[in-house]
This record gives C-alpha cells, sequence and structure tokens, in this order.
C-alpha cells in the first residue's frame, strides 16, 4: 500500500511539474505579441470543478477505510492491554498496573480479531505494528489519561515489532516490542 | 518610502539569512548523524532537532509578517515602533530558546508536546526558560500583528478588507481592495488565532509547572491545542508569501497590476474558514478524538486545496502562459516555489486522508511533505521577496548574476534532499529517530543521500543569499 501512495505521489508531481515546465516555456517563446490563455474563467470553473469531483471520489472512497469503522461490528476474541512508557512496551492480556507494570509474551491466531487497548504511563507515544517485511501495517497513539482501541486481524503468520512513532525523548528510537502470529 | 522601514526590513533580512544557514547546517548534522556518517549523542541529536524546527518556523514566519509590512506600507501607514518591538523581541525570544536548547539540552520537539516539556529530561531551569521564550515570542508578535491589522482597518472598513464588495461578480464597487490587503488580513487574521492559542497553550503549561501537582492538564486537549497553534501557523505563514506574490509578481514580470475579482474573493474569504479546521489532521491516530472531528479534518483538508490551486495556483500559470516575462530571480524563486508548493500539497493531502494516514503517520513522509513546500516553496517565496527588496535599497533594477547555477543548486539539492525523506517515508522509516534500527535500514541509506544533496542545496543558498546580504549591510550601516 505504501508503495502505491509514493507511486501516486510521483506521477502526480511529475505530471504538475511538467505543468509548470511547459508554461514557463510558453513565455520564454512567446515574443513581444501575447499569445496568453483565453476564455480563462471557463476553464477555471472547469479545474475547479473536476478537482472538485476528484477530491469527492477520493473522500467518500477512503473515509470507510478509517480505522475507527473498521471490524466495528465484530467482538474480538482477544484483547491485548498495551501500556507505554519511556522507553518500553509492556503488553499483557491482563490489566497493567502503570506503577509496577509487568509484560508476558503474546501470542495472537492468523486472522483472529484482537483488540488492543493502548495508554501510557508518562508521555505520549505511538504503539505502531510493523510487519516481517518492516512495514507499518497499524498504529494508534498511547496517550496518558485515555486508552485507545486498535483492532486488528494479521493474515500472515511471524514476528510483529513494535516500535514509537511519536517523539518522547532521547530513547525515542530505541523503545521497541513483539509479539508473534501463529 | 521612508529609509527607516528599509533599515528594519533590512535587519529583518539580514538576521534570517543569518539564523536559516546555522539551522540548516543543524538539519545536515541530523541527517548525516541518522546516516551514520557523523556521530552526535542522542541529547544532542534532539536538542538539534528541536532548535532546527522552532528556529526554522519562527524565522519564515517573521520573513512573511517583515516582507508584508514592507509592502503594506504602499497602501496604508503602518507602526514602525511596531515593527520594531516585534525585531528586539524576536532575538531576545530567539536567543533563550536557543539558551534552554543549548546550554540547558531541552529537546521536547518543537511541538513540545504535553506532558513532554515537563519530564525533565535537561537542566530544571531550561523548561521555564522555553516557556518565557514563547512568551515573549508571543506578546511580540501579537504586538505586531494587531497593529498591522489596526492600520489596514484605519483605512479599509471591516466588509472593505476583507473584499466584501466584490463578492457580486460584476460588481465596480467604489473601493477596490487590493489583492494583497485581502490576503494579509485573512492571513492576519489567522495568525493572531494562533498566537491566542498558543497564548493559552502556555499559560495551561506553566500554571502546571508552578502548581506542584495541583493542576493537571488533559493531554488530548493540550495536543488539539499544540496542532492548532502549529499547524495553523505553518500555514499563515505560506498564505503571507502568497500576498507578497500576488502584489510583486506581475511588478517584476513588468505585467498589469492585479486585480481582486469576485472569485479571489471568494477563494480567500473560504481558506480563512477551512484552513481553521485542517489541524486536525494531526489527531487522526488518536481514536479517543470524536469520530466526527476525524472526519471533518479530512474534509477540511481536502478542502482547503480548491481555493489555493482553483484560484491563486491556476492565476499564477495563467500570468505566465504564453505571456512575455521579464524573467530574473526574483519572479523565478515566485514561479519555481509555487511549484514546489504544489508537490508539497499533492504529498500533504495524501496523508491526510485518515485510511493512508494509518501507514504514514510520523514517518519521514511528514517531514517530506512540510519540508516540500518550506524549503521549495515558501522559503523561495521569501527568498524573491529579500531578493527584490535588496535592489530596492539601489535603483529599483534587478541584476542577475550565475542565476542558472544558483537556480540548479537549489533545485536539484533540493529535490534529492526531498526525495530521501519520500522514499524512507512510503518504506516506513520512522521520523525523529535520532539513528535508525535494523529494522529501518533503508532510512541510513536515505539519509546520507538526503545530506548530500541538502549540501548542494545550502551551496545554492549561500550562492543565492550572498549578494543581498551585501546589499543589506551596506543600507543598514549607511548613513541614509
Ligand atoms: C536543506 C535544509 C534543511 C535540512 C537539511 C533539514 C533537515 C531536517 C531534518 C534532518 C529534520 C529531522 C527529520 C526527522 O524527523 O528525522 C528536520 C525537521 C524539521 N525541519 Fe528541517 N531541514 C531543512 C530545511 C527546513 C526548512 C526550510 C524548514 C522550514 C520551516 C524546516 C523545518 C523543520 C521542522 C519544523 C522540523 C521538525 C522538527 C521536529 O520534529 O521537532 N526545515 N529538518
Ligand atoms: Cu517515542
Amino acid at each position: 500500500m505504501q508503495s502505491l501512495l509514493l507511486y501516486l505521489f510521483l506521477i502526480l508531481t511529475v505530471v504538475s511539474t511538467s505543468v509548470f515546465i511547459y508554461v514557463y516555456r510558453s513565455s520564454i517563446k512567446a515574443g513581444d505579441k501575447d499569445g496568453g490563455l483565453t476564455n480563462v474563467l471557463t476553464k477555471r470553473m472547469w479545474f475547479i470543478l473536476i478537482l472538485f469531483v476528484v477530491l469527492a471520489i477520493f473522500f467518500s472512497a477512503t473515509v470507510p477505510k478509517s480505522p475507527y469503522f473498521m471490524f466495528k461490528d465484530e467482538i474480538p476474541s482477544k484483547s491485548v492491554n498495551v501500556t507505554a512508557g519511556q522507553y518500553f512496551f509492556y503488553m499483557s492480556y491482563s490489566a497493567i498496573n502503570p506503577d509496577a507494570p509487568t509484560s508476558e509474551p503474546i501470542e495472537l491466531g492468523v486472522n483472529e480479531l484482537v483488540e488492543f487497548r493502548v495508554t501510557s504511563r508518562d508521555v505520549t507515544h505511538t504503539f505502531a505494528v510493523y510487519d516481517e517485511n518492516n512495514q507499518v501495517v497499524a498504529q494508534t497513539q498511547a496517550m496518558p489519561g485515555y486508552v485507545n482501541n486498535l483492532r486488528w486481524k494479521f493474515e500472515k503468520p511471524g514476528t510483529y515489532k513494535i516500535f514509537c512513532l511519536e517523539y518522547c525523548g532521547a530513547g525515542h528510537h530505541i523503545m521497541r516490542g513483539s509479539f508473534t502470529v501463529k | 518610502m521612508e529609509n527607516k522601514f528599509k533599515k528594519i526590513t533590512s535587519l529583518w533580512i539580514i538576521t534570517v539569512l543569518i539564523l536559516f544557514v546555522v539551522a540548516i547546517i543543524l538539519g545536515l548534522l541530523m541527517r548525516f548523524n541518522q546516516g551514520g556518517n557523523i556521530k552526535l549523542d542522542p541529547v544532542t541529536f534532539y536538542t538539534d532537532m528541536t532548535i532546527h524546527g522552532l528556529t526554522m518556523i519562527g524565522i519564515w514566519f517573521v520573513a512573511g509578517m517583515a516582507a508584508v509590512n514592507y509592502i503594506m506600507e504602499r497602501y496604508v501607514r503602518t507602526s514602525y515602533k511596531a515593527n520594531l518591538i516585534a525585531y528586539i523581541m524576536t532575538v531576545v525570544g530567539v536567543l533563550m530558546l536557543w539558551g534552554a536548547g543549548f546550554i540547558g539540552k531541552f529537546h521536547a520537539g518543537w511541538t513540545f508536546l504535553y506532558p513532554l516539556p515537563f519530564k525533565i529530561m535537561w537542566e530544571q531551569w531550561a523548561t521555564p526558560l522555553f516557556l518565557y521564550a514563547l512568551l515573549v515570542l508571543g506578546v511580540g508578535w501579537t504586538i505586531w500583528t494587531v497593529s498591522l491589522m489596526i492600520s489596514l482597518l484605519k483605512k479599509y472598513t471591516l466588509s472593505q478588507v476583507f473584499a466584501w464588495q466584490h463578492f457580486k461578480r460584476d460588481a465596480k464597487p467604489e473601493v477596490e481592495t487590493p489583492p494583497f490587503v485581502l490576503i494579509s488580513m485573512i492571513s492576519l487574521v489567522g495568525v493572531l488565532s494562533c498566537l491566542i492559542t498558543a497564548a493559552a497553550l502556555d499559560f495551561l503549561l506553566l500554571t502546571e509547572y508552578y502548581s506542584n501537582g495541583g493542576f493537571i492538564n488533559d493531554a488530548l486537549l493540550m495536543k488539539n491545542l499544540t496542532y492548532f497553534f502549529g499547524h495553523t501557523l505553518a500555514n499563515e505563514m505560506l498564505y503571507l508569501g502568497l500576498a507578497v506574490i500576488y502584489e510583486l509578481f506581475s511588478e517584476v514580470s513588468g505585467r498589469p497590476k492585479w486585480k481582486t475579482s469576485w472569485y479571489v474573493a471568494y477563494a480567500w474569504n473560504l481558506t480563512l474558514f477551512f484552513v481553521l479546521f485542517a489541524f486536525l489532521h494531526h489527531m487522526y491516530m488518536d481514536f479517543v478524538q470524536p469520530e466526527t472531528l476525524q472526519i471533518i479534518g479530512q474534509l477540511a483538508s481536502y478542502l482547503a486545496s480548491i481555493p489555493s490551486t482553483g484560484v491563486t495556483i491556476f492565476s499564477i500559470l495563467v500570468a505566465v502562459y504564453g505571456t512575455k516575462i521579464n524573467w530574473n530571480l526574483a519572479n523565478l524563486m515566485f514561479f519555481i516555489g509555487t511549484a514546489g508548493w504544489v508537490s508539497g500539497g499533492i504529498g500533504a493531502v495524501i496523508d491526510a486522508t485518515i485510511s493512508n494516514n494509518f501507514l504514514l503517520h510520523n514517518t519521514l513522509w511528514v517531514p517530506a511533505h512540510f519540508h516540500t513546500y518550506n524549503a521549495l516553496g515558501n522559503v523561495l517565496f521569501s527568498l524573491g521577496f529579500f531578493y527584490w527588496f535588496s535592489f530596492q535599497l539601489k535603483d529599483g533594477i534587478i541584476k542577475d548574476k550565475h542565476s542558472m547555477l544558483k537556480i540548479l543548486l537549489i533545485v536539484i539539492g533540493g529535490i534529492g534532499f526531498l526525495a530521501a525523506f519520500y522514499f524512507a517515508g512510503a518504506d516506513s522509516v520512522a521520523r525523529r529517530y535520532a539513528n535508525y534500527p535494523e529494522e529501518m535500514a533503508s532510512g541510513k541509506f536515505w539519509a546520507t543521500f538526503g545530506g548530500t544533496f541538502a549540501t548542494i542545496y545550502l551551496l545554492g543558498i549561500i550562492l543565492f543569499i550572498g549578494g543581498i546580504l551585501k546589499r543589506c549591510f551596506g543600507f543598514v550601516f549607511s548613513r541614509v
């Protein structure tokens, strides 16, 4: 998915930059007589209309895929509590005491619906899940005083890694965790 | 134009450019550390990062303000005193920030997300010094902003300053509102809303700091305030630059002046509104935030792109297409900056889509897009203005030297520097990592790559600003 977004970005940027280059060259070639654009207002309105329609299509196609609506009507078969802290992730099936946090190894089933209940015991962190190809598959913030519920089904077995994506201090980049999917 | 305005504007330019070079060097240090080419300890890295971010945001904001103030003198009388106060408070505020960072090792990131400033991992005094630095900057900038608004409102009524009399399609209003006046006012209103939010944020932080545990803030509310302030400020900076372009692009190109048409009036009034909600896209990964707000965030982020592309960018392209233009480094910077702004905007809209943000949030995609519309967008707008301005100090005739070389270095350096961020971001490499773990090994490669190109960019910038600095220094120390 990420590489798809990269291609989309590259294509759109190359197209828009080409328009700028084309327009610049048309100015260089113009000489002394003005051969500017005619019927500008009509063209402008067409441009706005097309842009609006394209954005509306993207909007209605993507909003239902927002993580808040995913697996909303299903009942998770497992829940995992996650407490983030400088600079660790504590994960457990049972409740975690923020003052004396403990962790246990987490093992999930393939295609099993899990709910991660994510919070923090100090500053804001992120609970970001990376797959075996080291790509982000899902994430949510770990914010003190709040619990964010992230529901997900892992389609592939393997070891998944957790990294923090919200800057949380000088050990931010060493924060990590993992769990397995079988 | 009075010479004192030329002097203070020169002073702003000199200050901004010197700080810019320093901040770029901090950026290079970060990139080469991430690439493993040099070794900084993490605290130094994150201190550099915090100072780099704050300095860059600060200088390009004041650069936009200084340019708007200078040009506003064409239409209304502005307060020299307010400008000078803002200058002094900016210098003091920046020195305080640098003290908190370089000496006190304060490193909570430029967004200082609550409660990070209170997890003291630095000198005890650095947190209050940082909070007071924000206060000094905030007060100075508020005085300046309000004073410019008052200057405009002395000449234009409220409805005129927002160009409402232009809404009717073939209106021939008695008083015409120049686009520069309209866009300046719209941006100043936005800036003021950021500064008020920043004041509230700073007040809440200081209250907690002095309450000894008696008062605890709400992390979600604080994050909303932080991003309303941070995101909106970053946006308004760009709009200040656009106000200048609406005024100067035609002028330096030897073309007739742009007027406010009905769609320009609508576009900017709509922008004023949309931009206030776009910050919500920073909250997407906080699932506890009400879902309606999340969707409003995506809607506002999408809608904000319509007036900017459909009106401003379209107008710039129309102004150039098939038309003879006196090209020089000033309007070339404006034109290239516009292209950069569009590219950054594309990256931004992709990331402002909730389902994409789920994968890209806080990866290097984020610095990728905002560096695009800064390093190859807004910075070029301001550099174009600086360049034009520096010739106003002499006879007003722009004389380019080595323009091809300067542009090539800035553009090629810039593209390579930015591409490294995008490619790494799309490969899930995290932002704000002093060193990359082996899982993000590609980040290391891209960091060295990006740092190398950023060095080329820096070279171009130094060549570009040399003449500007010479002319500004010459003027400041002349006896006119
Ligand atoms: C060639 C010039 C520049 C270089 C080499 C550079 C480099 C960097 C690097 C390496 C980072 C940290 C990226 C990370 O998250 O891992 C960064 C962050 C940042 N940069 Fe730049 N940058 C440059 C220009 C600019 C400009 C023109 C702006 C203008 C606004 C800017 C604003 C920022 C901000 C706000 C941050 C975020 C700081 C934070 O995360 O707290 N940078 N830059
Ligand atoms: Cu972190």
